[in-house]
């Protein structure tokens, strides 16, 4: 039973982390219908400013307690932010903009080339940054004084702290989210933009400025996924985002893409599954080299089956 | 950016073609002159009196150049004649960029390979003012009309004439790109032959062309094989070019498999290489190498057969269930699958999973093909040429990719290819129309997994050995760029696509650290900017430009002279 | 024009009488909205049937019940005796073809493709026929080309057998879409507003192509706002309101019920609630 809760904590923490990053798929394909390929980059490109941040602040190891989650967590996450949201941006208005009337393969085609470019560019030109070591291979992540390698026990069931980060993050920036689009002008239009984007060009609301807006958003939360993700494994290379995305973009199938409770939802949903599948099924197969194929499994069974997701309405064609 | 009215263009007509002309004719001269100090750089153009064989490329352009400045004056171009269907004040002016680009590149490369600008001689010099000189005339001459070469009537003898000297051309080009070992030489020469390719457009040969071609479908076709047949005679046994020409036909024929999907259909398939993968364990397993897991070797043309059904089998297990959905959902669905199948390669090791590929390992040891006692292992002289053990390969490889050629063409030309177009065009009406849309999307994608799987059963072969590693994604993507960069839905696009994706990386060594970052950014940029690629089919030119009301009516227009040219009777078939 | 025998030989003689579609007590529910609400049609060979209501009467919903495109929540739809299947493609095998509100042509494909995009249906090449040009396939192109220029010329449009459909004017777009229609051989033909954007000219020659078409012995139902039209050329026509049937009968009729007029001009609010309820 232990193991069962065990797994279990760290399924809803791996889950968590997915969620984070499946929101920015869902908010954006919710509004322009676009499956952003490049959001996992995205993520990789936000941990590596995360990086960035702490070199600058002088690579510090020795900070206290406090001065560690009060000062360098929230500066690392901040500079994590402020890179992926500028990269997701440059690209919404140079890659995907461009093609908003086009057929829907260009922008696909699109996102790929951008994927593609963002991992070689930060594989190749990362360390020529003044001060980055190079980034071929995989970079530690620096250490935060409390979180990364700690833990506490409840019974017999250990608890990493990192996993409590992420599921805090994830908390928090759901909240966030809530407010965001429910309570602010701009989360309003986000909603009817997402419902019917020439009625709201026509209502006066800048759709330019409201795809923007979610892409922004999708990227704040990457990037403090792309921390979680640093402070969870202890290191961070180029490649991280392909795997994550994927995974990720599974959640935000799984829950109902569109739909950002579906996401977060979705998310918990894959993470608990991919852990509670590494052991609990027998034999060979349950052995973890497999546990991207049954993630990617679930995705193939939910398209079949549902392929609206948990809590997505079903959509209808229209004559 | 200089501004002259027609009028001063006009006036200054003359003297441009007289200024231009001379120009031309001095920068091929510059050729009999040394160009650079080192004999190293760029394949030795250090000889004086003697030029280098790109060099000589140099000359033929310089003189084409000075007969499209200067013929006009002797021919008096009129309407309604074929003189006026001729773009020559066009032409001549990017023949005159091509003059001033190549000395440009050239002293840029002797100057970093030499050490310094001190090596250039004065022959390079010469041709760059003299390329100078040339472009100013151009770009005061007036502008032509659209080519219209097209409308020149030709004796079918000179069609056929015709066809066999640009095969030739095509062939000759090749060969010295593919001897050229110095990366400054083959950059140069990369950019001579876009030039003059430009330059021929532009005039309107290629049009012209078109016609010859369309009315000698099969010699075009005959002649194109019969090229691609001889190539390995001129390589004279060198191995190094015949692996990098059968590696480019390999991936064309995969690249063309894919393009039935993502160009013909409209759906993208981003694990294709899984397909490719399938197909080469498939055929490794039944090699009867000593690391195969089943001790079967069934005779070739069976294991071609079954690595082919296999990977269909895999496409269709992937496409039956998520073609039902949205497009979108298939792209994302199709990469998982490819890591799926690379990570099931990996574990199906003998410890996480009963052993069929050895994991991470592979398969090595792949022996070479036996056809009735030719050994595709050893090397033969036919007609005293040494024929070596990859172009037996290369030639095996001709013979697949013609036949996956006539299986595109012929699926894309039937009933099916009309039901495709209408699936892309608008999936839910071509539905209400009676089409069967699932079963067609579901069709496209056995058949490209099928074509992908024959080409990875010779893979695996022409390899000798299979991992894993060699199907992640990046490969797909890269197959995506080729059909992209090529153009959507056409033979020709695609197969240069690939070409040019293939053998760049491996004749420019130093940018192969930079290919996949290229390779994004082409794949933005063409999207961007010609997301038909380089050689557009019309309709999918006419999707990408949904609001282009003048290349609607060009292209229609176009179709319409094909039509009244050959097929005269107007109840004939399509 | 014998091309169109294919249809006419098994509908024409039953002189007009022969029950065809019986939708009997068909809804249609959007989560808490009844779009169309236990409609019942009977349409017989030879006959022109006509569909009006005010917008977002459940018009267009109650087309796509009947061709398959939606599953009707409760009722049946049966198709000369036999249920029709919920599938639009299969819809079309039995013989019910339709155009579109919008029109949904192919766009860069010319005409001539278009029309034979329709055949696609009737014809029977396969992977195989299609890759070695086996006679089947050749046969079959063959026919297909020629049945589909019969067609063309029929709505009028044999000169523009090339030209892109995006290209046409928009009554030879409407025209093209169902030559198209036709090309599937129906024996029943969907109209969804054939005449909307036309002028009085075009229109005349919509209703004059509708009644050739009945001449070939098909049954047509037509959706359409425009009275003058439906009442010319309808000899039953149905009127729908807020998804139920209000009134069912020959145009003149239905022309003269109080109930419809009432449903037409109606009062604000009515016509508020309405255009809520279009879907």
């Amino acid at each position: 039973m232990e193991f069962f809760f065990q797994q279990l904590i760290n399924g809803l923490s791996l889950g968590a982390l997915y969620a984070l990053i499946a929101v920015g798929y869902t908010v954006v394909y919710g509004i322009v219908q676009l499956i952003n390929f490049a959001h996992g980059e995205i993520f990789m490109v936000g941990a590596f400013g995360a990086f960035a941040t702490w070199v600058l602040l002088g690579s510090p190891t020795t900070w206290s307690l406090a001065a560690a989650l009060f000062v360098l967590l929230p500066a690392m996450i901040l500079g994590g932010v402020v890179v992926s949201v500028a990269v997701a941006l440059l690209t919404e208005r140079l890659a995907y903009r461009p093609l908003r009337t086009a057929p829907r393969l260009a922008p696909l085609i699109s996102a790929i080339g951008v994927s593609v470019f963002l991992q070689e560019f930060i594989r190749l030109f990362f360390g020529y940054i003044p001060g980055m070591p190079d980034s071929k291979r995989a970079i530690p992540f620096p250490s935060v004084e409390g979180i990364s390698g700690a833990s506490f026990q409840i019974g017999q069931v250990t608890v990493q702290m990192p996993a409590v980060f992420t599921i805090v993050a994830l908390v928090v920036c759901t909240l966030f989210l809530w407010f965001y689009v429910n309570r602010t002008k701009t989360g309003r239009a986000m909603i009817a933009t997402s419902q019917d984007p020439d009625t709201a060009r026509l209502m006066g609301i800048n759709v330019d400025r409201v795809i923007m807006a979610a892409f922004a958003v999708g990227a704040a939360l990457a990037a403090v996924a792309g921390v979680a993700h640093g402070l969870r494994y202890g290191n961070i290379d180029f490649r991280m985002g392909f795997l994550s995305g994927l995974k990720a973009f599974t959640a935000a199938v799984l829950g109902g893409i569109g739909n950002i409770n579906g996401a977060v939802v979705g998310g918990l949903v894959l993470g608990v599954v991919e852990s509670l599948a590494t052991s609990f099924i027998p034999g060979q197969f349950g052995s973890t080299a497999w546990k991207d194929v049954w993630a990617f499994a679930l995705l193939i069974l939910v398209l079949v089956f549902r392929p609206q997701g948990l809590l997505g309405a079903k959509v209808v064609d229209r004559a | 950016m200089m501004t002259i009215g027609s009028e001063s263009r006009q006036r200054f007509e003359l003297p441009a073609r007289i200024v231009g002309g001379v120009a031309a004719v001095v920068a091929a001269a510059s050729v009999l002159l040394s160009w650079s100090y080192d004999p190293a750089a760029l394949d030795d153009m250090s000889f004086w009196g003697a030029p280098s064989p790109l060099q000589f490329h140099y000359l033929a352009l310089g003189a084409l150049a000075a007969i499209l400045y200067l013929l006009p004056i002797a021919l008096r171009p009129r309407n309604g004649s074929w003189t006026n269907w001729v773009a020559w004040n066009t032409a001549a002016r990017f023949a005159s960029f091509t003059l001033l680009g190549f000395p440009v590149i050239a002293v840029i490369a002797i100057a970093l390979e030499a050490g310094g600008l001190i090596n250039v001689d004065p022959g390079a010099w010469l041709a760059l003012g003299a390329g100078v000189v040339a472009t100013l005339a151009g770009v005061l001459l007036p502008t032509s009309p659209e080519p219209a070469m097209h409308r020149i009537k030709t004796h079918p003898v000179i069609q056929i004439l015709a066809i066999a000297a640009g095969m030739g051309a095509l062939l000759f080009a090749a060969v010295f790109a593919l001897g050229l070992q110095d990366a400054g030489a083959f950059l140069l020469y990369a950019g001579f032959a876009a030039g003059l390719v430009l330059t021929l457009l532009r005039l309107g040969v290629f049009g012209w062309l078109a016609v010859c071609a369309a009315a000698n479908k099969r010699v075009l076709v005959l002649a194109a094989f019969f090229v691609a047949f001889a190539f390995p005679f001129t390589q004279n046994g060198s191995e190094a070019n015949m692996s990098i020409a059968t590696q480019v036909l390999i991936f064309g024929a995969t690249a063309l498999g894919l393009n039935i999907v993502v160009g013909l259909v409209g759906l993208l398939d981003l694990g294709y290489i899984a397909f490719l993968g399938a197909g080469a364990f498939t055929s490794a397993v039944l090699s009867g190498s000593a690391f195969a897991t089943i001790n079967w070797t069934p005779p070739f043309w069976l294991t071609v057969l079954i690595s082919g059904t296999v990977a269909s089998l895999l496409g269709l297990l992937i496409g039956s269930p998520t073609l039902r959905v949205s497009g979108d959902y298939l792209a994302i669905v199709t990469l998982a699958f490819g890591e799926i199948f690379r990570i099931t390669m990996n574990n199906l090791d003998g410890s996480d999973g009963p052993n069929v590929t050895n994991g991470s390992d592979g398969i090595p040891g792949i022996p070479d093909l036996n056809f009735f006692g030719f050994d595709f292992g050893a090397t033969h002289v036919i007609f005293g040429v040494t024929i070596g053990r990859f172009a037996n390969y290369f030639w095996l490889m001709l013979l697949i990719l013609a036949l996956i050629i006539v299986v595109f063409t012929n699926l894309n030309r039937s009933r099916i290819g009309r039901g495709w177009v209408a699936i892309r065009e608008d999936e839910l009406a071509a539905e209400a129309m009676g089409v069967n849309t699932f079963a067609l999307k579901l069709l496209a994608f056995a058949t490209g997994a099928f074509l992908a799987g024959v080409a990875g059963a010779v893979k695996a072969h022409h390899d000798v050995s299979v991992t894993p590693d060699q199907y992640v994604f990046l490969e797909s993507a890269f197959l995506l760029a080729a059909v992209v960069l090529g153009g959507m839905g056409t033979v020709m696009g695609v197969l240069i696509g690939a070409t040019i994706l293939k053998l760049l990386p491996e004749k420019l060594r130093f940018f192969s650290d930079y290919r996949l970052l290229l390779f994004g950014l082409l794949l933005v940029f063409m999207m961007r900017f010609r997301p038909e690629g380089i050689i557009a089919d019309e309709r999918r030119q006419l999707e990408f430009h949904a609001t282009d009301e003048e290349l609607a009516e060009e292209v229609e227009e176009e179709l319409v002279t094909y039509h009244a040219h050959y097929n005269p009777d107007p109840k004939g078939q399509k | 024009m014998d091309a169109a025998t294919a249809t006419t030989v098994d509908a024409a003689p039953g002189s007009g009488k022969d029950l065809l579609l019986s939708a009997t007590d068909v809804t249609m529910q959007f989560g808490g909205l009844k779009a169309v609400n236990d409609v019942s049609m009977q349409i017989h060979t030879g006959e022109i049937v006509g569909l009006i209501g005010p917008n977002g009467a459940g018009k267009t919903t109650f087309f796509n019940c009947l061709t398959g495109l939606y599953k009707p929540t409760s009722g049946s739809v049966e198709f000369i005796g036999r249920p029709l299947p919920p599938r639009p493609r299969k819809v079309v095998r039995e013989g019910m073809a339709r155009t579109f509100q919008n029109i949904r042509l192919f766009h860069n494909m010319t005409a001539l493709e278009n029309v034979m995009v329709g055949r696609y249906c009737r014809t029977k090449t396969n992977a195989i026929d299609a890759i070695f040009r086996l006679p089947r396939h050749r046969r079959e192109e063959r026919e297909a080309t020629a049945r589909s220029r019969e067609l063309l010329a029929f709505v009028g449009l044999e000169k523009h057998a090339d030209t892109l459909s995006r290209n046409l004017p928009y009554g030879d777009q409407r025209r093209l879409e169902i030559a198209r229609a036709l090309a599937t051989d129906p024996k029943l033909l969907l109209l969804d507003e054939p005449t909307a954007g036309m002028n009085p000219q075009e229109t005349r020659e919509a209703e004059d192509l509708i009644f050739r078409i009945r001449d070939l012995g098909l049954a047509i139902l037509v959706i359409e706002h425009d009275m003058r039209f439906i009442f010319n050329l309808c000899d039953r026509v149905y009127c729908l309101v807020r998804g139920e049937v209000l009134v069912e009968g020959p145009g003149e009729v239905v022309q003269n019920d109080p109930r419809v007029i009432e449903a037409y001009i109606g009062t604000p609010q009515i016509v508020e609630e309405e255009g809520n309820a279009d879907a």
